[in-house]
């Protein structure tokens, strides 16, 4: 069986006027036995698809929380073989994007990476410190290997270069809500994402826009709805829970409150 | 401004930084040649810091080695102690040109901290320094200068606590508070354009030192020696001197011999750490490894992009000197020239005096002497100690 593309599932909720629910799971050796069960609780919730997080040394866009599963992660000896067995376990039932700084990637060289990521049956990467005047040939290598490179905005970029970096994205526009590191940050003044994702609409009417950092409970999302926005990524709220427990119900009660307010729908729906 | 350095440098940064740093990129532009502003910098670099640094022949020094003259570029002279002055002043002053209402920097010796903050209350900017927690014990009174000269100082806890994590939580401050903030990143590293501008800020070094040896000797010296933790005193000491046929040595420290220590150009391999591609250390998976130094101002596991490429290129030639060499050269610089130097350049003194002694004595080496080291008393003192057990 094919693996559920992210781009294609995405597109799809988009043209069809539903929301998308992206959940966001640090890959951590110590936990591969828990994810399958976590990857089903997700499906069953209604969430569209999985961010693997691939844990690095010097996570400057990541807060406290990312911080500390990173290095949690990295102490329990996590490599990338860790992150290809993950993306095997989840890309049946969901779709894959890879997370991950940009030094772990290009320390594989980047078409190997690509290419390792896609084999493993991922269709996505998304990667936080990679600068869109930087990118050229990092969507050289994610296009050949058949991946979405998923360009990210902010409340600081000006709408004229949110157009550019919506051109330059496939898969979804992935924009910060707030000024600040994950989990964690300050609201920009006025509705700059608004402007933004009306921007990213106008030049590229098909292309999903999916809002992240700081986004934890459904008063969050439907504001962000509201503005636009395809859909949002959680992912500190739910590293929260599940560094906090390991009963996978309370989780699946987080999501699927989540999941009904944004109107998600998942692959299997 | 380069953006690259051969394949090196670039800006590897979260999307909200990318407009700030555009921003800064162009205040500097329009400022550097802005005569007024440049008549500002000279003004407080003469008023408050104390330019321009002598040019010292260590003769005592220059005996022991027993070959080139060894002189000293008494940067460890400048007002609070090292080079970290010209760079901090230079970014102060751009920071109240872009309207920024606050500084903020990373420190690992307490050089740098000590510079921005002694800045912030010259031009009345609110300062913050984030300081590794290791660091903040080894370096202790540049802890207490900071905050007596007004500045808050963060504590950071995570990784090792030192430099590379201090620069994180500062890069995450910055993210956050980027309206408002400058960050003084006080190193030739990092994302575009802090390579060129604080190699532009540092030049200042290299000038003086090519106008003070034409005065003196009617030619340049041989050889050019500076240490290289991130790489700011070296490519401010080497970048004027690319041009000419002076020899350049960049020395990195070794630690204490068991492992890389924090030499990046020489062990290292190239990636991606704080925003700019250059050499760095890191394990097979491409994770950023832990370094040690007895300095903690070369405590750091990335290096400069310039470095990067002049290391390729062989126009600079990069060793590394290990924790009981520098502090050997700490007590032949305290006893032959009644001068404390720090630990950083003490590494740099010790791969000079090595390189003077292979020389004819008619020729002539300069060291930056980066910064005195009062700061360092403590390690210093501890060492010889465990030393006489």
């Amino acid at each position: 069986m094919t693996p559920p593309n992210l781009a294609e599932v995405l597109g799809r909720n988009r043209r069809e006027h539903r929301g998308s629910l992206l959940v966001y799971l640090m890959v951590d050796a110590a936990r591969r036995r828990r994810l399958p069960s976590l990857v089903r609780g997700c499906w069953e919730a209604g969430v569209t698809g999985i961010e693997l997080g691939f844990p690095f040394s010097d996570p400057i866009a990541d807060g406290p929380v990312l911080q500390a599963a990173a290095s949690r992660a990295l102490g329990n000896g996590t490599q990338w073989s860790d992150l290809l067995g993950a993306i095997g376990a989840t890309a049946d039932e969901l779709p894959v994007a890879v997370m991950t700084y940009a030094n772990p990637v290009l320390h594989r060289g980047l078409r190997h990476a690509c290419r390792a990521i896609a084999a493993a049956g991922g269709s996505g990467l998304i990667v936080p410190d990679l600068a869109l005047e930087e990118s050229a040939p990092w969507v050289r290598a994610s296009r050949r290997a058949g991946l979405s490179l998923v360009q990210m905005g902010s409340p600081a970029t000006p709408a004229s270069r949110v157009r550019t970096l919506a051109r330059s994205s496939s898969g979804f526009l992935y924009l910060v809500s707030r000024f600040g590191t994950t989990g964690r940050g300050v609201r920009a003044p006025g509705s700059p994402l608004r402007v933004l994702i009306g921007a990213a609409h106008g030049v590229c009417p098909e292309l999903p826009v999916l809002v992240g950092f700081g986004i934890r409970t459904s008063a969050d999302v439907t504001p962000i709805r509201r503005m636009g926005a395809d859909g949002v990524v959680v992912g500190t709220a739910v590293e929260e829970i599940l560094s906090g427990s390991t009963e996978p119900a309370r989780l699946l009660r987080y999501l699927r409150r989540l999941s009904r307010a944004i109107g998600a729908r998942g692959p299997g729906d | 401004m380069p953006r690259r350095f051969g394949a090196y440098g670039g800006a590897y940064v979260p999307e909200t930084l990318v407009p700030a740093l555009g921003e800064l990129e162009a205040a500097w532009r329009s400022s550097r040649r802005d005569p007024v502003f440049r008549a500002e910098l000279i003004r407080w670099s003469r008023t408050l810091g104390g330019r321009p640094t002598p040019l010292y022949h260590a003769e005592n020094l220059t005996r022991r080695a027993g070959g080139a003259q060894i002189w000293f570029k008494r940067e460890d002279l400048l007002h609070g102690g090292a080079h970290k002055f010209n760079n901090a002043l230079g970014q102060g002053l751009l920071a109240r040109r872009m309207g920024k209402r606050r500084l903020i920097a990373e420190t690992g010796a307490g050089q740098h901290g000590v510079a921005t903050a002694m800045i912030g209350a010259a031009l009345n900017l609110p300062t913050e320094v984030y300081m590794g927690t290791r660091d903040m014990k080894r370096q202790a009174p540049n802890v207490q200068r900071m905050r007596l000269l007004g500045a808050t100082v963060h504590p950071v806890t995570s990784g090792a606590r030192t430099l590379k994590d201090a620069i994180n939580e500062a890069l995450r401050d910055w993210i956050t508070n980027v309206r408002s903030t400058h960050y003084v990143l006080g190193s030739a590293v990092g994302p575009h354009p802090f390579p060129s501008m604080v190699c532009d800020f540092q030049s200042v070094i290299g000038m003086e030192l090519r106008s003070q040896s034409r005065a003196l000797w009617g030619r340049l010296p041989d050889l050019a020696v500076a240490c290289v933790g991130g790489g700011s005193n070296a490519i401010g000491t080497f970048h004027p001197l690319l041009r000419t046929p002076v020899q350049l040595l960049g020395v990195e420290a070794g630690g204490a011999g068991r492992g890389p220590g924090a030499s990046s150009l020489v062990c290292g391999t190239p990636g991606i750490l704080h925003g700019a591609f250059s050499y760095i250390l890191q394990d097979a998976e491409g994770q950023v490894r832990e370094t040690e130094s007895i300095s903690a101002g070369l405590d750091y596991a990335g290096v400069g992009p310039e470095h990067a490429m002049l290391r390729d290129s062989g126009r600079v030639r990069y060793v590394s000197v290990r924790d009981a060499q520098a502090l050997q050269a700490f007590h032949w610089v305290a006893r032959d020239e009644g001068i404390l130097p720090a630990l950083e350049p003490a590494h740099a003194v010790y791969a000079a005096v090595r390189a003077a002694a292979r020389l004819s004595r008619t020729k002539r080496v300069v060291v930056t002497l980066s910064g005195r080291g009062d700061k360092d008393l403590e390690v210093v003192l501890r060492h010889d100690a465990a030393q006489s057990r």
